[in-house]
C-alpha cells in the first residue's frame, strides 16, 4: 500500500514531544485533527504569517500593499525572494524499509537552485534565540528531497523588522527517510492511529 | 563594472565568522591566527583579555583597546586598523554593551524618564549601530572579521545541555545571517575541535567545503598559528572550484527563466501552452528552471481557464474532471 506523506504530519507529530510543557495534550489533539486530515483552526500567529507572506508577495510583484509596521522587515525578505516562483508544488516517490510513500509539498519560493521557505515572528528577535531552532524542521530535509535540482533551503525568519536566516543543505539536512521511518515506528505501536494514516492518506 | 558569474576572482575574498565557547578553551589565541606578518589581524579587546594568549602566538597582532565606542571607531580609522587584513572582536557581547554605554550617553530615547535603560528604544539604537559598524569593516574595509563570544550553557526542555551565545539584545541571531563560519570550540577527548556543522547541543555554520569536526593543533614555540589562514585559504579555492562549476549554471538558469517569460507571454489557449509545455520539457535546464519554468506556465494557464490533466499529460480548457 503506497501513503502520502507530508512535513505538517511529520512536524505536527515531532512537535507532540517538542512541545512546551504543559502543552502536550493540546500538541496530541493537533497532531490527531492533521492526522484525521480535519482542518486546524488558525490562530493568531498562522493569521499574521500569511499576512505578513503575502505583503512579500506584493512587493515582489511591485504591487500596491499597505505595508504598516512590518515594512522594514517586508523588504528585507522581498529583496531576497524577489524573481522568484511562488508556492511551487513539489513531490517525489520514495520507498522507506519496503514501504513506498508519496511525499509533497508546497515550497514558499524556489529561485536559482534555493527553496526558501518565509517565517514571521509576533515576538521581537531580542528575547529570543533562534539560531538552531529549524534544525529540527522535517521540511528542508522533505523539500530537498522532493526537489533535487535545489542546492539549498533557506529559512527566512523576520520578526517584521529584522531579518535571520538559517541554511540547510543535502549535507546537514536529516534524512528525509530517518524522520519516516522513526514515525512509522511510532505508529506502529498505536494500531488505531496507524488504521486512520493507512486510511485517510492513501495514495490514490 | 559588471562581471559574468564565471568571471568573478574569489582569490582575495573576505569572510565573517563566528567563534564560541567556554572561558580558557582558546578562542582568542584562535581568532589571531590569519596572517604571519605583525599587524596582519587587528585586536579590538574589549575584555582585556589578550595578556592571557602567549606572546608567540600573537606576533601577527595590533592590539586595540578603548574605554568607549566611540574610542573604537577613531580607532578604526587609523593606519592600523587600514593595513591589517582580519578585525577580531573579542567578545561581540561586550562590544553590545560598549554600545549600550553609547545610547545611555548619546541617544536620548535610550533612558526612561528615571534615567534607566530603556530596552525597546535602547536596543533598536544598538542595533543600527551595530549594523553600521559591521557593515563598514565588512564592506567599506573589506576585512574579514572574527567575532567572539562567550557561551552560556543551558539546558533544553528534556534536561540536555545546549549551548548559547551570551550577548544581549538580537544581534546573537542576526549576526549568523552575515556571516559564512561559526564554531562551537570543544574540547573531545584530549582534542580541541572547532565543530562548524549544527549539532542537538550547539548550532554552527559552515561552507564552501568547511563543515563537521575540524582539530585545531596544539601550539608550542615552534609551530604557527595559522588555523585560520589555513581556513580562509582552503574556502577561497574551494569557492574558486565551486564558482567554475555554478556560474555557468546560473547564467544558464537566468537565460532558460527569461526565455520561458517571452514563451508563456505568448500562451493564449490550451494549444499554445501545450506547445509551450513540451518545449519547456526539451530544454537544457539548470538548477531549478524545470520547476520554475512549469510554475510560471500553470499560473498562466490559470489566468486562461486551463488546468492540467495528469491523464492527458497536456493542459486543458476547464476543469479535467
Amino acid at each position: 500500500m503506497k501513503t502520502r506523506i507530508t512535513k505538517t504530519l511529520l512536524e505536527s507529530w515531532a512537535y507532540t514531544f517538542d512541545c512546551a510543557e504543559g502543552y502536550e495534550e493540546d500538541a496530541m489533539e493537533d497532531f490527531i485533527k492533521t492526522l484525521k486530515r480535519e482542518p486546524i483552526e488558525e490562530t493568531e500567529a498562522i493569521a499574521n504569517g500569511k499576512a505578513f507572506e503575502a505583503m512579500v508577495q506584493a512587493l515582489t510583484e511591485g504591487r500596491e500593499v499597505s505595508l504598516g509596521k512590518w515594512e522594514n522587515g517586508a523588504r528585507k525578505v522581498a529583496d531576497i525572494v524577489k524573481g522568484g516562483q511562488w508556492q511551487v508544488h513539489v513531490e517525489t516517490d520514495l520507498t522507506v524499509d519496503g514501504r513506498e510513500y508519496w511525499l509533497h509539498g508546497f515550497c514558499d519560493v524556489v529561485k536559482a537552485g534555493v527553496i526558501y521557505d518565509i517565517k514571521f515572528k509576533s515576538k521581537s528577535f531580542n528575547g529570543l534565540d533562534l539560531y538552531g531552532s529549524y534544525r529540527g524542521h522535517a521540511q528542508h530535509s522533505a523539500y530537498l528531497k522532493c526537489l533535487p535540482e535545489a542546492y539549498e533551503f533557506v529559512y527566512l525568519v523576520s520578526d517584521g523588522d529584522e531579518l535571520y536566516t538559517e541554511s540547510y543543505n543535502r549535507y546537514n539536512a536529516r534524512p528525509i527517510e530517518d524522520w519516516i521511518r522513526e514515525f512509522m515506528s511510532w505508529l506502529q505501536t498505536k494500531p488505531e492511529l496507524l488504521q486512520i494514516y493507512e486510511e485517510r492518506w492513501q495514495y490514490t | 563594472m559588471i562581471q559574468h558569474g564565471y568571471e568573478l576572482d574569489f582569490s582575495k575574498q573576505t569572510f565573517g565568522v563566528i567563534l564560541y565557547g567556554a572561558p580558557g578553551i582558546g578562542k582568542t589565541t584562535l581568532a589571531l591566527s590569519d596572517g604571519n606578518n605583525g599587524g596582519d589581524t587587528l585586536l579590538i579587546d574589549l575584555e582585556h583579555g589578550v595578556g592571557r594568549t602567549n606572546p608567540i602566538h600573537r606576533m601577527n597582532a595590533s592590539v586595540l583597546s578603548a574605554a568607549t565606542y566611540e574610542e573604537v571607531l577613531a580607532d578604526l580609522n587609523t593606519p592600523e586598523a587600514a593595513a591589517a587584513k582580519t578585525i577580531v572582536i573579542d567578545t561581540a557581547g561586550s562590544l553590545v554593551d560598549y554600545l549600550k554605554d553609547w545610547a545611555m550617553r548619546t541617544k536620548e530615547g535610550a533612558k526612561t524618564k528615571a534615567g534607566q535603560w530603556n530596552g525597546l528604544k535602547g536596543f533598536g539604537f544598538v542595533k543600527t549601530e551595530m549594523e553600521s559598524f559591521v557593515n563598514k569593516i565588512k564592506v567599506v574595509m573589506n576585512k574579514n572579521v572574527v567575532f567572539i563570544f562567550h557561551c552560556d550553557e543551558k539546558a533544553d526542555k528534556d534536561g540536555n545541555p545546549i549551548q548559547r551565545l551570551r550577548c544581549e539584545g538580537s544581534f546573537r541571531n542576526t549576526v549568523w545571517t552575515g556571516i559564512d563560519f561559526g564554531a562551537y570550540i570543544q574540547m573531545l577527548g584530549n582534542k580541541r575541535v572547532a565543530c562548524f556543522s549544527p549539532e542537538d547541543e550547539f548550532f554552527a555554520k559552515g561552507c564552501h567545503g568547511i563543515s563537521g569536526h575540524i582539530e585545531i593543533p596544539t601550539l608550542t614555540e615552534e609551530t604557527k598559528n595559522d588555523f585560520l589562514q589555513k581556513l580562509f585559504d582552503t574556502a577561497r579555492a574551494n569557492m574558486i572550484s565551486e564558482n567554475a562549476g555554478v556560474a555557468e549554471k546560473i547564467e544558464q538558469y537566468k537565460k532558460i527563466i527569461e526565455g520561458v517569460k517571452e514563451m508563456v507571454d505568448a500562451v493564449t489557449d490550451a494549444d499554445t501552452a501545450n506547445a509551450c509545455l513540451k518545449a519547456i520539457g526539451a530544454m537544457d535546464h539548470a538548477l531549478t528552471s524545470k520547476k520554475e519554468a512549469g510554475k510560471i506556465l500553470t499560473d498562466k494557464a490559470k489566468t486562461l481557464g486551463l488546468t492540467y490533466s495528469r491523464a492527458a499529460g497536456a493542459y486543458v480548457a476547464g476543469d479535467p474532471a
